[in-house]
């Protein structure tokens, strides 16, 4: 790199630097290693005042199996699962059919369409709470995992089809083009051009779509209630009230609710601010 | 556990098969059945099958826009507009917005929105974009970027509640288990005080105020340069951001004096989210830990991108670090910044989770989005509600509007 490297500053500024950056960072995550350290605490430490100590004993193995095997988070995290993989699926796969009509056919209206989904993805989702939450009731499905996954899709499909739009529109075009010549047929050139191009597209989109869902919490409060059928977001408010002392088990809980996107970020870190970056500068 | 699991892998199946199954039948109806490539009309039906095939790949998404999302934003304009009476509805014309207008909670809601737009984007974007340009050039820059980033992809739920901690407050003569409370014990009042609880923050409030009388200055600056070809249009806008830079000056510089007027009540833990219009702030902290990593992202990106003659030629040219950072990488970058601007703002617009975990609105917290969820779910008032809504909608519209404009600039 040009501009001086660190290297070449005097002793002080180096020292400063250097040092400034871990403390920052620290400061940046003390939240998270707070809670991390009082996940592991025993209860007796909360009532004698030895909050910001190290633990007087180790007790993470007893307070998370408290946290898997006598709450319902475990019931709250499958919910999650079952609400989110389905989201992901329909919606990728809806956006990469609308994406590629969007992106490879110019036809009366292409514009418009296109138009219309940008506007769309600006819609405050606020405003559709009311009439959502109607229409999923009448279609029987308030209360069930189903209502989410189909209202997700749906609201997803928006910001999923520009984003797979404006990846499409990167291809190389001569491919789609030889193909015709070729004779092969649309949904072959789709299905066989197309979409194998498209992986790493959908797996930027996944994994973004996964963490927006997981971590969805007003649309988990305003369809769903109840273990039966509420993700984990919601779940973490009623096992707070549950807990409402037992700082032991709220932090296990609050680290055992982060955990899946937390995980899923490190293991597809790369995917995922790939899709953040293409999914913001437009 | 078995059930919904097989519940769950049955949707998935019938899902993704639904689609592999639209998708194949309805292009093969449409080339075998509706417009056979064959016989006497071949050219024509193939042409017409290429104009309807389109629509055959965008009809599912736009069913399901239209139905989630098309109809309910009319539907609640429509509520908006009228009552819900026994048995149906009524129309109560602007009734519920003249009903809003007139509650104190709808003005505190807006004022505390404008703060959040005035805080939340400028701060997440200006750390992220000191973050990058710190983490750029050391070797473990890219683990610190992790770590930045890794609010994120926690929910701002999940975030509230470890903020809940950090905010929490116990009695006087027990330890704190709070990290603010913790802290504020330690100050007594001596040099310390003085030093942490009034030096400091009066400066940064002043560095604060200085940087928005000179971004005001510099958008009214036109005005009086003849030369300078502004147009009229804008004239209202510069109006606009001159009154908002004032008053954040006057505000600052207020507030700078009170806290050498104030006395502070030394040793006593504070319930700090209820300490009203400071609360406010304590919980953008919030969403500015969650968006920095964001904002960092993407200007990192960018900041890679620009190339490196320019640098280059201004370190020649005997720029210093600070000439290089403010007047070569920036305005090169400003694009993406607004970019990260304007994501920043929407989802500040639609911020719910927070407010809803932490105070739930009372203390003077409010913002519209929760404002909005009180009215429909607590207070039954769907009017209003409805009402509210549209006033979020009416301020994303301009940031819709021009977003539309730009992806059509950039087309033509």
């Amino acid at each position: 790199m040009f501009p001086a490297p660190i290297e070449k500053r005097s002793d002080a500024a180096q020292a400063m630097y250097k040092s400034f950056l871990p403390i920052a960072l620290f400061l940046w995550l003390a939240p998270l290693i707070a809670v991390a350290i009082f996940s592991i605490k025993p209860d007796a430490d909360f009532t004698t005042g030895n909050y910001w100590g190290l633990p007087s004993t180790f007790e993470g193995a007893a307070n998370y199996g408290k946290v898997f095997f006598e709450s319902d988070m475990p019931r709250y995290l499958w919910n999650s699962v079952l609400i989110t993989v389905p989201t992901v699926i329909g919606a990728v796969a809806l956006s990469c059919m609308t994406g590629f009509a969007l992106g490879v056919y110019r036809f009366k209206g292409n514009l418009l369409i296109f138009f219309m989904f940008v506007a769309g993805n600006f819609v405050p989702f606020q405003i559709l709470m009311v009439p959502v939450r109607d229409l999923t009731e009448q279609i029987g499905l308030y209360n069930t995992k189903m209502g989410l996954v189909l209202f997700h899709v749906a609201f997803q499909t928006g910001f999923c089809t520009l984003f797979m739009r404006n990846f499409i529109r990167a291809l190389p075009f001569e491919l789609i083009e030889a193909a015709r010549v070729e004779g092969i047929a649309e949904w072959r050139i789709f299905w066989y051009v197309v979409l194998p191009l498209m992986k790493p597209a959908i797996a930027a989109l996944s994994v973004l779509i996964f963490t927006f869902i997981w971590n969805d919490y007003f649309w988990a409060v305003v369809l769903t209630q109840g273990p039966e059928s509420q993700p984990v977001t919601a779940g973490i408010t009623s096992f707070n009230a549950q807990y409402r002392a037992a700082f032991h088990l709220m932090s296990a809980g609050a680290i055992v609710a982060a955990l899946p996107p937390v995980a899923m970020f490190f293991a597809m870190q790369k995917h995922f601010i790939a899709g953040l970056t293409l999914g913001a500068v437009k | 556990m078995d059930n919904p699991a097989i519940q769950g892998l049955i949707t998935i199946i019938v899902g993704v098969g639904g689609c592999i199954g639209y998708f194949y039948f309805s292009n093969q109806i449409l080339d075998k059945v509706i417009f056979p490539a064959r016989g006497e009309n071949a050219g024509r039906n193939i042409n017409r099958a290429n104009m309807v095939r389109p629509w055959l790949f965008l009809f599912p998404a736009i069913f399901a826009l239209g139905l989630y999302l098309g109809y309910p934003v009319f539907e609640t304009l429509r509520l908006s507009l009228t009552d819900r009476v026994p048995g149906g509805y009524e129309w109560a014309g602007l009734s519920n917005y003249s009903q809003m207008f007139s509650e104190p909670k709808f003005w505190e809601a807006i004022r505390n929105n404008m703060l959040w737009l005035i805080i939340v984007p400028a701060v997440s974007t200006g750390f992220g974009l000191l973050a990058a340009q710190l983490t750029d050039r050391i070797s473990w820059g890219n683990v610190a970027k992790s770590l930045i980033f890794m609010p994120m992809a926690i929910s701002l739920v999940g975030a509230s509640v470890i903020f809940k901690l950090i905010y929490d407050a116990r009695p006087a003569d027990t330890a704190q288990i709070g990290v603010m409370n913790a802290v504020w014990m330690q100050f007594e009042g001596g040099i310390g005080s003085i030093l942490f609880l009034q030096l400091l923050p009066s400066l940064i409030l002043l560095c604060f105020a200085t940087f928005v009388a000179y971004f005001g200055y510099v958008f009214l600056r036109p005005m009086w340069q003849r030369d300078g070809g502004h147009s009229a249009a804008l004239l209202p806008l510069r109006i606009l951001v001159a009154v908002a830079a004032v008053l954040l000056v006057w505000e600052c510089a207020s507030s700078a004096l009170g806290l050498w007027t104030a006395s502070f009540p030394y040793g006593e833990p504070q319930q700090w989210l209820t300490i009203p219009f400071w609360n406010s702030f304590l919980l953008m902290v919030v969403l500015i830990w969650i968006q920095t990593g964001f904002a960092m992202v993407i200007l990192s990106a960018a900041l890679r991108g620009i190339p490196e003659e320019t640098v280059e030629a201004a370190i020649v040219d005997g720029a210093n670090p600070f000439q290089i950072f403010f007047k070569i990488k920036v305005p090169q970058i400003i694009g993406t910044i607004v970019v990260v601007w304007t994501t920043i703002t929407l989802t500040v617009l639609k911020v719910f989770d927070i407010v809803f975990a932490m105070t739930n609105g009372q203390w003077e917290t409010q913002v519209l989005a929760n404002y909005m969820y009180d009215k429909l779910f607590r207070a039954n008032d769907w009017g209003v509600g409805s009402a509210s809504a549209i006033i979020i909608m009416l301020m994303v519209m301009p940031i819709l509007v021009w977003n539309v404009y730009n992806v059509r600039k950039e087309m033509r």
